[in-house]
C-alpha cells in the first residue's frame, strides 16, 4: 500500500461513516425506550380474589439448605424439628431432601399441566408458589415472584378422579391439599423426589382468568404492521429498479 | 497499519444485518399465527410489534444499503457477531412485552439464551405461559441451533461463495459439501428428517405417558426443538421431571446425542459410512471422556448414597451427563439438589463434561471434543519429540473426515480457544462470587454451564439473580456460541474505526 492510499479521508466521508454508526444506535435506543413505555401501559387487574383460603401454615418456617458446608447437622435438626404430618413447602424439600425422606407430610398446591394417568393412579405436578396460592397466574398483573416451584405427587386411584382441571395458560387449576409420604429418591419414579398421597382435599376449584386486552399495544401493532408492509413494498420496488 | 473501515463497509454490514432481521421477523410470525389461533390476543399483538420492527428495520436496511460488493472475512466476522447481538435485542421485544420478565435485561437474557441454545431461563411463572410465547422460546432455539445467520442468508442471499465467511464465522467450520448453500440445505434436511422422526416418537411416547393428542403434539414439537437443537428450554418449569416417563427420557437422550453429532458425521451416516464416524477423532474423544465422566458421576452418586437403584443412576446420573455433554441442559433434578444431594465428585464430573461440550459444527456448545482431542494429540506429540532422538521426524496424524497431519497452527488454534473458554469460565465464577450470595461450587458450575451454552443450572440463574451477573452471563453466552473469534474480530473492527488510518 502506498502512502497516498493511507491518507486521511475527507471530513465529509468521515462524517458519513460517523452518521452510519450513530444512527442505528439512536434508532435502537428509541425502539427499546418505546417497548419499555408500551409495556408500562399494560392493564392491571386486582388479584385479591385469587388468594386461596384455608391453606394451613407451614409446619416449619425456616428454609435451610443441607450443603456440604452445613453438613449432616442441618438435616438431622430439620428432621427432628419437623412435626409428623405437618405442612411442607417444596422449596424446603429441595434445599434438604434427605431431612424429610420417609416422613408423613401435608402438601398444598395447584395441579398444573395435566393429570397423567398410569396403572393404579396418576402423576400430577403440584406447584405451591405465589402464582398457585396467592396472586394467581401471571395474567393481567405484575406481581412477579420468580420461578414456579413444586413437587411431583402420586395420586392412587380414587384420589386423582377428584381433580376437575389442571392449571394452564389463563387458568389456575384445582388447589389441592394432600397428606402422604415424602420420598427423597422414589424408586417408582426413577429416583425423583415425590409425595405419595394417601388423602386428598380440594381447597379451591379451578378458575379461568381473563387477560384484559392491552389496547395501546393493539394500536401500536396495527400501525407498525402497516408500516412494515409499506417498507416491504418500498424495498421491493427499490430492488426492482436496481 | 490498521485501515479504518469506510462508509461502504458499514453499508455492506448493514445490508446483511438487515437480511438477518428480516429472517427473525419471519420467525416471529409463526407464533403470531398460533397466538391468533389460540386467541392469545396480547401475545399476538406483542409478536406483531416485534415482527414489524424487525421487518421495517430489515427491509429498510436491505433496500437502502443494497450492494453487490463481495464480503471479506472481516465483514463476515463482524456481521455474525453483530447479528447475534442485535438479533437477541430484537428477539427480546415480544418477550418483554409479555410481562413475564422483570426488566428488558432479563428479556435480553432469555432471548440470548434461546438463540445461543443455552437454555437457561429467567421467565416468571413459566407453567402458565401462553402456548404461543412458549413456542416462540423454543423456535428461537431452533433458529439459533441451525445458525440463524446461515439459515437466513442461505434462504435470502445470493451466491454461496459470498456467504462462506459467514458460515465459518458462525462457528461452523466444517464444509460438508463444496457449496455453502448446499451445505446449509443439507443441515436443513437433517434437521427436517429428525423433526419428523423425533416429533413422531415423542408424540407416541407422550400419548403412552397419559397426554391427550393435542397436548402431546404441542409438547413433542417443543421438546424436539429443545432436544435436537441442544437448547434445553422446557415447556414446564420442572423440565423432564414433569413427564415421569422412561420412554420420553430415552427419546430425548437420543435426540440430544443426534444434536451433538457434527453435521459432517451426519453426512457420513447419511451416505452409509459408519466407519467414518467411529474413526473420527471427535467421536473417540467424546466416547472416552463421556465414559470417564459417567464412571465418576456413578461413583460419586453411589458414595453419597443418593440413589440406590441402577434405574435411578441411569435416569438421573446418565441423563444429566448426556444433557451436559450434548450441551442441552434438560434437567431431571431440581437445581438445588446438585448442591445438597449429589456430593462433590458427581457435580465436578458434570462440570467437566459441560466444559468439553459436544462436537464442532453441531448445535452443541462447549470447548468441543475435537479441540480436546487435538490438545491431547499435541501433548503426546510433544512428549514423543522429547523422548525420541533429535534427528527423528515425529509425525502425528488423526482422523477427521480424512487422515490429517497434526500441524502447529491447528494445535495453536485448538489450545487458544480451549484456554479462552477456561479463562471465561473462571471469570464468570469470580464475578458470581463477588455478590457474596453463592459459593464457589455454585458459581463455577453455573459459569461453565452458561459459558459453554449448556443450561444445566445449580440455581444461580433465576429471575431474582443480580443484574450485573446477568449482564456478564449474556456476554458469556454470546462469546461461547461464536467461539470468541467473531467477537474479537468485531472488537478489532471497532478499534480500527476509532484508531485506524482511513482508506484512500
Amino acid at each position: 500500500m502506498t502512502r497516498r492510499d493511507a491518507m486521511p479521508s475527507s471530513p465529509r466521508r468521515r462524517g458519513r461513516t460517523r452518521w452510519y454508526l450513530v444512527t442505528p444506535l439512536i434508532g435502537l435506543a428509541i425502539i427499546v425506550a418505546g417497548v419499555v413505555w408500551l409495556e408500562s401501559l399494560a392493564p392491571e387487574v386486582d388479584t385479591v380474589d385469587r388468594r386461596v383460603e384455608g391453606v394451613p401454615p407451614l409446619a416449619m418456617p425456616d428454609e435451610r439448605a443441607c450443603t456440604r458446608q452445613t453438613g449432616e447437622g442441618v438435616a438431622e435438626e430439620l428432621r427432628d424439628a419437623f412435626p409428623q404430618g405437618g405442612r411442607i413447602g417444596s422449596t424446603q424439600v429441595h434445599l434438604c431432601p434427605r431431612a424429610f425422606d420417609g416422613l408423613g407430610v401435608t402438601y398444598v398446591g395447584e395441579v398444573i399441566g395435566e393429570v397423567l394417568p398410569r396403572r393404579g393412579g396418576a402423576w400430577v405436578q403440584v406447584n405451591d408458589d405465589i402464582y398457585a396460592l396467592e396472586v394467581g397466574p401471571l395474567v393481567g398483573h405484575r406481581e412477579q415472584d420468580g420461578f414456579n416451584t413444586g413437587m411431583s405427587v402420586w395420586l392412587p386411584d380414587g384420589l386423582h378422579q377428584q381433580i376437575e382441571a389442571a392449571g394452564r395458560p389463563g387458568r389456575r387449576g384445582d388447589v389441592i391439599l394432600v397428606r402422604g409420604t415424602l420420598h427423597q429418591a422414589d424408586p417408582d419414579d426413577g429416583g425423583g423426589i415425590t409425595v405419595r398421597a394417601e388423602e386428598l382435599e380440594v381447597l379451591a376449584e379451578t378458575i379461568e382468568i381473563d387477560d384484559p386486552l392491552h389496547v395501546p399495544q393493539l394500536i401500536v401493532a396495527i400501525v407498525l404492521a402497516i408500516a412494515a408492509l409499506a417498507t416491504v413494498a418500498w424495498s421491493r420496488r427499490t430492488a426492482r429498479r436496481a | 497499519m490498521i485501515l479504518r473501515p469506510g462508509a461502504d463497509d458499514i453499508r455492506l454490514i448493514a445490508f446483511y444485518l438487515g437480511k438477518v432481521l428480516l429472517g427473525l421477523g419471519l420467525v416471529m410470525l409463526v407464533p403470531t399465527v398460533i397466538a391468533l389461533f389460540a386467541q392469545e390476543w396480547n401475545s399476538a399483538t406483542a409478536f406483531v410489534v416485534g415482527a414489524s420492527l424487525c421487518i421495517i428495520v430489515g427491509s429498510a436496511s436491505s433496500a437502502r444499503f443494497a450492494t453487490r460488493r463481495p464480503l471479506t472475512w472481516a465483514h463476515g466476522m463482524v456481521i455474525v457477531a453483530l447479528a447475534w447481538l442485535i438479533g437477541a435485542v430484537f428477539a427480546a421485544i415480544p418477550m418483554y412485552l409479555s410481562g413475564r420478565f422483570g426488566d428488558p435485561l432479563a428479556a435480553l437474557f432469555e432471548a440470548m439464551s434461546g438463540l445461543t441454545t443455552t437454555g437457561m431461563s429467567v421467565i416468571h411463572d413459566l407453567d402458565h405461559t401462553p402456548l404461543s410465547e412458549d413456542l416462540y422460546r423454543h423456535l428461537l432455539q431452533f433458529a439459533g441451533g441451525q445458525g440463524i445467520v446461515i439459515v437466513v442468508l442461505s434462504l435470502f442471499a445470493a451466491g454461496g461463495a459470498r456467504i462462506a465467511s459467514l458460515y465459518v464465522s458462525e462457528a461452523r467450520d466444517e464444509r460438508i459439501l463444496p457449496n455453502f448453500i448446499r451445505t446449509a440445505r443439507f443441515i436443513f434436511m437433517v434437521a427436517g428428517t429428525f423433526l419428523v422422526l423425533g416429533t413422531t416418537a415423542l408424540f407416541l411416547a407422550l400419548l403412552g405417558a397419559g397426554f391427550t393428542p393435542a397436548r402431546a403434539i404441542y409438547h413433542a414439537i417443543n421438546l424436539f426443538f429443545a432436544s435436537f437443537d441442544t437448547g434445553g428450554f422446557s415447556v414446564m418449569q420442572s423440565s423432564i421431571i414433569y413427564y415421569h416417563s422412561l420412554s420420553v427420557e430415552l427419546i430425548v437422550m437420543l435426540l440430544m446425542m443426534a444434536g451433538t453429532l457434527s453435521f459432517g458425521l451426519h453426512f457420513a451416516l447419511w451416505n452409509g459410512n459408519p466407519r467414518d464416524v467411529l474413526r473420527h477423532l471427535e467421536t473417540r474423544t467424546l466416547a472416552i471422556t463421556s465414559t470417564l465422566f459417567f464412571a465418576a458421576v456413578a461413583f460419586g452418586l453411589l458414595r453419597t448414597g443418593t440413589y440406590d437403584s441402577t434405574e435411578a443412576l441411569f435416569r438421573k446420573g446418565f441423563f444429566t451427563l448426556v444433557s451436559a455433554v450434548s450441551s442441552t441442559g434438560h434437567q431431571v433434578n431440581v437445581g438445588d439438589t446438585y448442591l445438597t444431594d449429589w456430593g462433590v465428585l458427581a457435580p465436578a464430573a458434570i462440570v467437566g463434561a459441560m466444559a468439553i461440550g459436544g462436537m464442532a459444527s453441531s448445535t452443541a456448545g462447549g470447548i468441543k471434543a475435537i479441540r480436546i482431542g487435538i490438545a491431547f494429540k499435541t501433548l503426546v506429540h510433544d512428549v514423543k519429540r522429547i523422548l525420541l532422538p533429535e534427528s527423528a521426524l515425529v509425525v502425528t496424524t488423526y482422523h477427521a473426515g480424512k487422515r490429517r497431519t497434526l500441524r502447529d497452527e491447528t494445535s495453536r488454534a485448538a489450545t487458544t480457544v480451549l484456554l479462552l473458554f477456561l479463562v471465561t469460565h473462571l471469570f464468570g465464577a469470580m464475578v458470581g462470587l463477588l455478590y457474596g450470595e453463592f459459593d464457589i461450587t455454585q458459581t463455577l458450575f453455573e459459569s461453565v454451564s452458561v459459558g459453554s451454552n449448556i443450561g444445566v443450572s445449580i440455581g444461580v440463574v433465576s429471575p431474582e439473580m443480580p443484574h450485573g451477573l446477568m449482564a456478564v452471563y449474556i456476554v458469556m453466552m454470546w462469546l461461547g456460541r461464536l467461539e470468541y473469534v467473531a467477537v474479537f474480530a468485531l472488537m478489532g473492527y471497532l478499534l480500527s474505526l476509532a484508531r485506524g488510518k482511513a482508506k484512500a
